[in-house]
């Protein structure tokens, strides 16, 4: 911290919720965390008033709190759980909000043949007792459940309804919520005067506005299950994404894990921590998931065709592909 | 009013409340919040609701004889060697006792002098103080380095909580004869960050978590508060009206004789609370207790289901924890490499590092190496526990941890909860037993809410909507027709 003067810090009084005003001319940094979607976001902001900032803070969480009252399947009350009650028997019209997403959704189920996939939650939902430990479902039951998926029985009727073609279809927009969510948080940063942000959904997304001061861009570590190799990115105006299976148990056998393949009916098997870079949080979001489930051989033929994408696949045993379009990932370390 | 450290009935304190009428009592084996104070001025007991006031040993003659003005009982806090030469004059200065701060290489001194100092010393109060706690929160997953440069520590990680339940628990495992006591520094600003200074949910997150673990917390208060109050500013008074609103919810036990009741024993060789395993089982809501390997009591066992194994056995132990296995139980010995008479069953290799032998109707899994990965581990005794075993599961509480007591070695009576993430979150509940009515009380809202129970399969299942920043359920076999039992 870079007070000028340091005692200010101590006198000053306990009242604000935020954080205290700072005299100098320096920008200072505001960061601040609330519990949303499941996971904890946080943001920290560069501002020259940490009360502006706070207040813009306060705002953006205020956004994703609103994006989680619509994308959450765990809230009864929220726009997808309505349209996962009722798109089986009539067209529902929904927020503009959740129609883009799930739109986009179905634009990257579309690009990765399936691999990607929102309609996968009765899927997921018949693997999660597994996951606490209960017996695995047996392939008949897999087979049933799989009858439910499939991203093309989503129907679209512009500008604002959805209808299913399954009356057993669910959606669930784990995989891309966060990353949208994020996207929103740094739209009413900006609307509110702030430029330099960093906004993180639980680490699995991130999205960084501009840079802090005296930088050029926001230093992110990414995941590395090895240990060993410290890969880096520097972002600006970029989201960055991670998707990784569960991690195998220490204590037992496979433990199966909570990314399901929607082809296969059964978690993926993988070792490998995928990050994407790109331009904003949907899009990594979406392309982690995508990139985990496809590979690296298969993932580096998706994005290659796309602009300013970069993504990275780590095994535990420190192996790497990486395909960069977009920001340079690079090593601290050498394996 | 005072805060702590009584047994009078809620109806009483509530008449106290109505009458504004302010009074000192003495301390009791529950839990109690002691106030540490650096400022040369302070307010009096009465008015500030705590009378159990720390000072440093050197803090300034006139402070320690306004203390005792103020209305205060006055505790010096000072290493174990101090105590020894100061004991006499703490005596003659009328100090109430002494707080022993020992650090956990120092802990053994430390209890051999606070056993020696009682008896020589008998009108003072001595503590056994740890002084490693940390301050309770949620945090996330940005640490800030270099001077506002952010990094990401883990991305797929889950939202952690620091809590103090580990370091109780191994307390408690000491088995020292007092209430676990600990104290905390409150984070600093990183590099970079704005100065933050503490709210008032902060202050009563970190009484509210005390109160909770049945724990004794010397609660450190930001100068500016201390002046602030002395001063009789009333920003500051709000505040601390708040903060002593969560110390009275707590300053009386749900009910006599309530136990921690656990799923898991973790037997340890060393008594170490920074035990990533154990904050991580805590963060996981498997309730844990804590014993030592060299006065491990297998009939202290009987409810849980597994015992996690951190200490290299001995053969008394080895028989122990097979006697125990043979029982039922899972025993899983970590990194604990040697000839144990389990091993004379037949091996199943479960992977690389981790082998499974059976012993009568339980088992025994061995794991090669050190715990690697604490959360996963964390996540593994969870399913060793089993659905049908576990005494709680809670739903979105990755923010809260809940502690079941239970009443004398039978079912469950209370759930006491610590939300970390203090926004108001809707947790669901699912604790074995049947239950016919559930009742729930907080110090935002008093007494009493009912919720209505689903019982499933000999398991009780609720909602609480709203849960702050702590809350306490208690489970009833039937309901209760008087209202005299709320709290104020």
């Amino acid at each position: 911290m870079r007070f000028n003067r340091p005692w200010i810090a101590a006198l000053l009084l306990i009242f604000s919720s935020a954080a205290s005003v700072q005299s100098t001319t320096r920008p200072g940094l505001v960061l601040q965390k609330r519990y949303i979607m499941g996971t904890v976001f946080e943001i920290a902001a560069y501002d020259q008033s940490s009360q502006h900032a706070s207040t813009a803070i306060d705002q953006a969480f205020q956004e994703i709190v609103h994006v989680d009252d619509e994308l959450s399947n765990y809230k009864s009350g929220s726009a997808l759980s309505k349209l996962n009650r009722s798109a089986h028997f009539h067209a529902e019209t929904v927020p503009s909000d959740l129609y883009r997403v799930i739109e986009t959704a179905v634009q990257f189920s579309k690009l990765s043949e399936g691999k990607f996939d929102i309609s996968v939650a009765p899927l997921v939902n018949l693997w999660k007792a597994a996951l606490s430990g209960d017996a695995e479902p047996t392939l008949e039951q897999q087979q049933k459940v799989k009858g439910c998926v499939g991203y093309k029985k989503i129907e679209f009727i512009a500008p604002r309804q959805i209808s299913f073609r399954s009356p057993c279809m669910q959606l669930d927009l784990g995989a891309i919520g966060k990353g949208y969510a994020v996207d929103r948080a740094a739209e009413v940063l900006r609307a509110g005067g702030i430029l330099n942000a960093l906004i993180n959904a639980g680490g699995s997304t991130m999205l960084a506005m501009g840079a802090p001061p005296g930088q050029s861009a926001w230093l992110v570590h990414l995941r590395d299950p090895s240990h060993k190799i410290d890969p880096q990115v520097m972002l600006k105006d970029e989201s960055v994404s991670t998707s990784e299976q569960t991690i195998p148990s220490l204590l037992g056998k496979d433990s199966p894990g909570h990314i399901i393949d929607p082809e296969t009916g059964q978690p993926v098997q993988t070792e490998f921590a995928v990050s994407v870079i790109a331009k904003t949080g949907l899009m990594s979001d979406s392309l982690s998931t995508t990139l985990l489930l496809l590979g690296p051989a298969k993932g580096r033929v998706l994005i290659q065709g796309m602009a300013e994408v970069s993504a990275i696949w780590i095994a535990p045993d420190a192996r790497v592909e990486t395909v960069m379009s977009g920001p340079q990932i690079v090593f601290g370390r050498k394996a | 009013m005072i805060i702590h450290h009584w047994r009078i009935t809620r109806r009483r304190i509530s008449a106290t409340a109505v009458l504004g009428v302010f009074v000192l009592v003495s301390t009791c084996a529950w839990s109690s919040i002691f106030i540490h104070w650096t400022s040369p001025a302070l307010p009096p007991a009465r008015e500030l609701g705590f009378s159990d006031l720390v000072l440093s040993y050197d803090a300034p003659s006139p402070l320690m004889q306004a203390a005792r003005k103020q209305g205060y009982r006055v505790y010096v806090e000072m290493s174990p060697q101090q105590a020894t030469a100061l004991a006499t004059k703490a005596e003659s200065e009328g100090w109430a006792g002494i707080i022993l701060n020992a650090r956990q290489s120092e802990r053994a001194q430390a209890l051999n002098a606070f056993a020696s100092l009682r008896s020589a010393h008998p009108k003072l109060r001595f503590f056994v103080l740890d002084p490693d706690g940390k301050q309770p929160e949620m945090r996330g997953s940005l640490v800030i380095k270099r001077d506002a440069v952010l990094e990401v520590s883990s991305p797929t990680a889950q939202p952690w909580i620091d809590s103090n339940l580990a370091l109780v628990r191994v307390e408690q495992g000491a088995d020292n004869g007092q209430v676990p006591m600990y104290s905390f520094s409150w984070n600093s600003p990183t590099a970079g960050q704005l100065a933050r200074t503490n709210t008032a949910a902060d202050y009563s997150l970190a009484v509210a978590e005390a109160g909770a673990f049945h724990a004794d917390l010397i609660l450190e208060l930001d100068a500016g508060l201390q002046k602030a109050l002395s001063q009789r500013d009333r920003q500051a008074w709000t505040l601390w009206k708040q903060v002593r609103s969560y110390a009275e919810f707590y300053s009386h036990p749900a009910q006599e004789g309530l136990q921690a009741a656990a799923d898991v024993a973790v037997v340890v060789d060393d008594l170490d609370p920074s035990d990533e395993a154990m904050n991580l089982m805590a963060r996981h809501n498997i309730p844990f207790e804590v014993s030592s390997a060299t006065n491990l009591q297998s009939e202290d066992m009987e409810g849980v289901d597994v015992v996690v194994v951190f200490a290299k056995p001995d053969k008394k132990l080895a028989f122990q924890l097979e006697h125990l296995a043979s029982q039922g139980k899972t025993v899983v010995v970590v990194d604990a490499h040697g000839s144990y008479p389990w091993q004379s069953q037949g091996a199943v290799q479960l992977n690389e590092h981790a082998v499974s032998y059976a012993v009568g109707s339980g088992k025994v899994l061995e794991l090669s190496e050190p715990v690697s990965d604490p959360e996963t581990f964390a996540q593994d005794i969870r399913r060793l526990i089993g659905n049908r075993n576990a005494l709680l599961s809670l739903w979105n509480g990755l923010t809260t941890i809940a502690v079941p007591y239970r009443q004398n070695h039978g079912g469950l009576k209370v759930l006491e909860l610590i939300n970390y993430a203090q926004d108001p979150v809707r947790v669901q509940v699912k604790v074995k037993g049947s239950f016919a009515a559930i009742r729930y009380e907080s110090p935002e809202n008093g007494c009493c809410k009912s919720f209505a129970p689903a019982q499933h399969d000999g398991f009780t299942e609720f909602v609480i909507p709203d849960l702050a920043i702590a809350g306490r359920v208690l489970l009833e076999n039937q309901p209760e027709t008087g209202s005299g039992k709320g709290h104020p």
